[in-house]
């Protein structure tokens, strides 16, 4: 029985492995992005991925506290807008601590119409290579992370903004995301709330 | 017959602080810098002291802490936060580098706290034990200082956008007193703290800034207000808001003055939050029976005519100074640059050569602009020279820089202009008569001070002649009143002062061109027609006389001179009895209205002989 099993296993691996071998070859990669603990607020494992099956994935990352990220709201609702024909944009809370009730709260209070996700486990934090809030990523259609960093050039230090900004990396990313260009710059340094270190 | 005293035309800008801390009970706890690396940093130990101090004040509910820093909880969630922003001396706000003088509740953390919440941090933030945690802080809640004695709230809520760029609004508050009352602290609640960065107060006596109100009770835009007064009673109070302060009670004898339809603007910056805010600020006044008698000014360097600054250019200089034409003492600082401000200082040169520091800012932040109070005031003698030294980066390297690329940037009031301005609020020394001596003395020469810089300078011009008609130099007055109404030909203000100035000097036909400007410029302006009836009366032509006086009347029937030298000019025509009339009326105005009496006693006795 245990080497049947054993056995079994073996052969499943091997045949998953080959499975991601092709699908890097040819049409990748939803099983590449790791997402594992995603969840949607009523504690559903989500994929954004497969959900946005054949479209850009952005996911913005914020957290219910964070002066910063809430700042953001507004142009994070104008870029969804914008762009979202092409791209499907999820709004992650990567703060294990921080509730569905309290997030579902937070929503309202911005007025946010997005999906949100729980990254309780940090799966696509680290997909993302985030390290702060607020902080984008943009992947392509096909899986790949094409950009991550700030949305734009407000705060590029702590504590201090500007009027307005003057630079945005992440409508640029997206732009040439949907035209199949390569993003003008792969990443930007994100000021904003740390994520190491909060529980 | 006498003429209107000029009108003062003095800009004030009214700010200032309050600063000492907010009302918080803690121990002071001994600073334990030299902790060796082994030894654990937790929060109840070392962590909390110091957050109770000077985190808590402003992170709590109901304050404009974006989060609470409170409890042990919300605090070790933002342990790498607070480790990089003390560390940078982002948190908490408190530009100024430690120097010689001392600020009241300066808000400084010790190179061994900073160290403390380093470590702590890097320890994964511990806990510690229990018994170690000290009292929680106990905070004030509703108006600081107590119930005010009057209460003035926002006719309207503005309603901020929940995005977009960082927002100025001013709203009017009227008041509304029976008589003269003096004010010894004013409480500004600015309504949502979280998205008010600052806010600031400013006495409008004129209601220069309704105009500036679509409707009335609006309030409008702005960051920078400039309020015409007439009168040169130095408004030198600063009132001032920024998170964490609390309200600044007045030393005795120094209340500002109330007058009954004065308006109070409130001058306040807003930052969006990401969601739509209705801000609703109030005023708490709070009154002293004791009427002032010392009376602060405020020196105004500044040199925005030298903004002019390259994009690219990194350390673009600025300067100004003042001589101090007596001796004072400074009681407070407002340095104020806009998005590319990068290190302000302030210094004062003795007459013996000894140049220090007044304030240095090294790495200015709009953001966290603030009036600073001195915990000791600082005497500057006689002759001492003020002088601002301001530094700008307009590189991409700013992160402030509002253009990228950057342009070039020149002074101006809007956001993306530049200032460079430096307000010291003195207060001279001595006897009550050797002060007011010296408010001339430091007035006049602010004037002169500001002539020498820009001789296109209308309120220095205006201010300068108007000093000097006062102390009676009208040959060198009627200079400075030309200087002014060659800047601005059709201002009403100017032009009857120049008017009233060369009627003193005797040359009654100029002053008549002048007058008549004067009305033309602004037709309901009660003194010119009063001085323009007066120079008209002395060239004899009565009838035209007559005229403006009745306008005169009309505009303001309660002066009683108005309705004096109607009556004179009246009689001068023969029409007696429409000349009692109007000095009767000037008597019930004024029962000790000498000239009216004399008037009367003259137009009732060539009644009596007619009749005879």
């Amino acid at each position: 029985m245990f080497e049947t099993r054993a056995q079994f296993r073996r052969i499943c691996l091997l045949f998953g492995l080959l499975l991601a071998l092709s699908a890097i070859a040819s049409d990748p990669v939803e099983a590449q992005i790791q997402t594992k603990g995603v969840v949607d607020l009523d504690g559903r494992a989500v994929n954004p991925f497969q959900h946005a099956a054949g479209k850009i994935v952005v996911l913005v990352f914020v957290r219910t506290d964070c002066p910063i990220s809430n700042r953001y709201a507004p142009s994070i609702h104008k870029m969804s807008a914008q762009f979202g024909k092409s791209a499907e944009f999820f709004l992650v809370y990567p703060i294990e601590s921080e509730s569905a009730g309290q997030i579902r709260k937070h929503l309202k209070e911005y007025g946010y119409k997005l999906t949100a996700l729980r990254d309780p486990e940090r799966a696509l934090v680290r997909a993302a290579n985030i390290t702060v809030t607020p902080e984008s990523a943009v992947f392509s259609a096909d899986g790949t992370l094409v950009y991550h960093g700030r949305i734009d050039d407000w705060y590029t230090e702590f504590g201090r903004s500007r009027p307005a900004p003057t630079t945005h990396e992440l409508s640029s990313a997206v732009e040439a995301a949907i035209l199949g260009k390569p993003s003008p710059v792969a990443t930007a340094a994100a000021v904003g709330c740390f994520l190491s270190g909060a529980p | 017959m006498n003429s209107k005293g000029p009108a003062w035309y003095c800009v004030t800008l009214g700010l200032v602080a309050a600063f000492a801390c907010v009302s918080v009970r803690v121990e002071s706890f001994p600073s334990r810098g030299s902790s060796d690396d082994k030894t654990q940093v937790t929060f109840n130990r070392d962590i909390a002291p110091i957050v109770f101090r000077y985190c808590s004040p402003c992170h709590r509910s109901g304050e404009a802490g974006p989060f609470p820093l409170l409890r042990y909880e919300d605090t070790a969630k933002f342990a790498r936060q607070i480790a990089a922003v003390t560390q940078r001396h982002i948190m908490p706000p408190w530009l100024p580098a430690p120097g010689e003088f001392r600020f009241q509740g300066e808000m400084r953390l010790t190179d061994a706290q900073i160290a403390l919440f380093k470590k702590w941090a890097e320890q994964g933030a511990p806990r510690g034990d229990a018994a170690d945690l000290p009292a929680a802080p106990q905070f004030t809640s509703g108006w600081q200082l107590g119930t005010p004695d009057l209460i003035l709230r926002a006719r309207k809520p503005y309603a901020l956008a929940a995005g977009g760029v960082d927002n100025y609004w001013n709203f009017i508050f009227p008041t509304q007193v029976d008589g003269t009352r003096w004010i010894k602290a004013i409480e500004i609640r600015p309504g949502e703290k979280r998205v008010v960065h600052h806010a600031n107060i400013l006495v409008d006596r004129q209601h220069s800034s309704r105009a500036l109100e679509k409707h009335p009770g609006d309030g409008f835009p702005g960051m920078e207000l400039r309020i015409e007064s007439d009168s040169f009673d130095p408004d030198s109070h600063l009132f001032f808001w920024k998170p964490g302060s609390s309200p600044h009670e007045e030393p005795a004898g120094m209340a500002l003055r109330l007058e009954p339809g004065n308006d109070f603007v409130l001058n306040t910056h807003l930052q969006p939050s990401g969601k739509a805010e209705w801000i609703e600020p109030s005023i708490g006044i709070y009154f002293t029976a004791q009427p002032a008698t010392k009376f602060p000014m405020l020196l105004e360097l500044q040199n925005d005519a030298a903004l002019d600054i390259p994009a690219g250019t990194a350390n673009f200089q600025v300067s100004d100074s003042f001589t101090v034409p007596t001796d004072v003492d400074l009681l407070a600082i407002y340095p104020h640059a806009h998005y590319l401000g990068k290190e302000l200082r302030a210094t004062a040169t003795t007459p013996e050569g000894t140049k220090r520091d007044l304030i240095f800012i090294p790495r200015w932040d709009l953001n966290w602009q603030a009036v600073f109070y001195y915990a000791e005031p600082v005497f500057l003698p006689k002759d001492t020279v003020v002088s601002m030294e301001y530094v700008y980066d307009n590189t991409e390297a700013n992160p402030s820089n509002p253009f990228r690329p950057p342009q070039r940037v020149r002074g101006g009031n809007r956001t993306t202009d530049e200032m460079a301005h430096l307000w010291l609020q003195v207060l001279p020394r001595g006897t009550s008569a050797e002060q007011e001596e010296a408010r001339r003395l430091i007035q006049e020469a602010l004037s002169r001070h500001d002539i020498a810089r820009d001789p296109n300078d209308f309120a220095a011009q205006y201010n300068l002649a108007a000093m000097l008609q006062a102390r009676g130099d009208i040959g060198e007055a009627l200079t400075h009143y030309q200087a002014a109404v060659r800047v601005k030909p059709q201002d009403a203000i100017a032009t009857n002062s120049l008017g009233g100035a060369l009627l003193a000097a005797g040359k009654v036909s100029d002053a008549i061109v002048a007058l008549k400007i004067a009305v033309a410029a602004q037709p309901d302006y009660f003194p010119a027609h009063y001085n323009l009836g007066n120079a008209l009366a002395a060239l004899g032509r009565f009838p035209e006389s007559i005229e403006e006086f009745k306008t005169a009347v009309r505009l303001n029937p309660a002066d009683s001179m108005a309705q004096t030298n109607l009556g004179a000019a009246l009689a001068e025509t023969g029409d007696l009895s429409a000349a009692k009339e109007h000095l009767q009326k000037a008597l019930e105005l004024d029962g000790k209205n000498t000239l009216a009496q004399e008037d009367l006693r003259e137009v009732e006795n060539r009644l009596a002989e007619k009749k005879q």
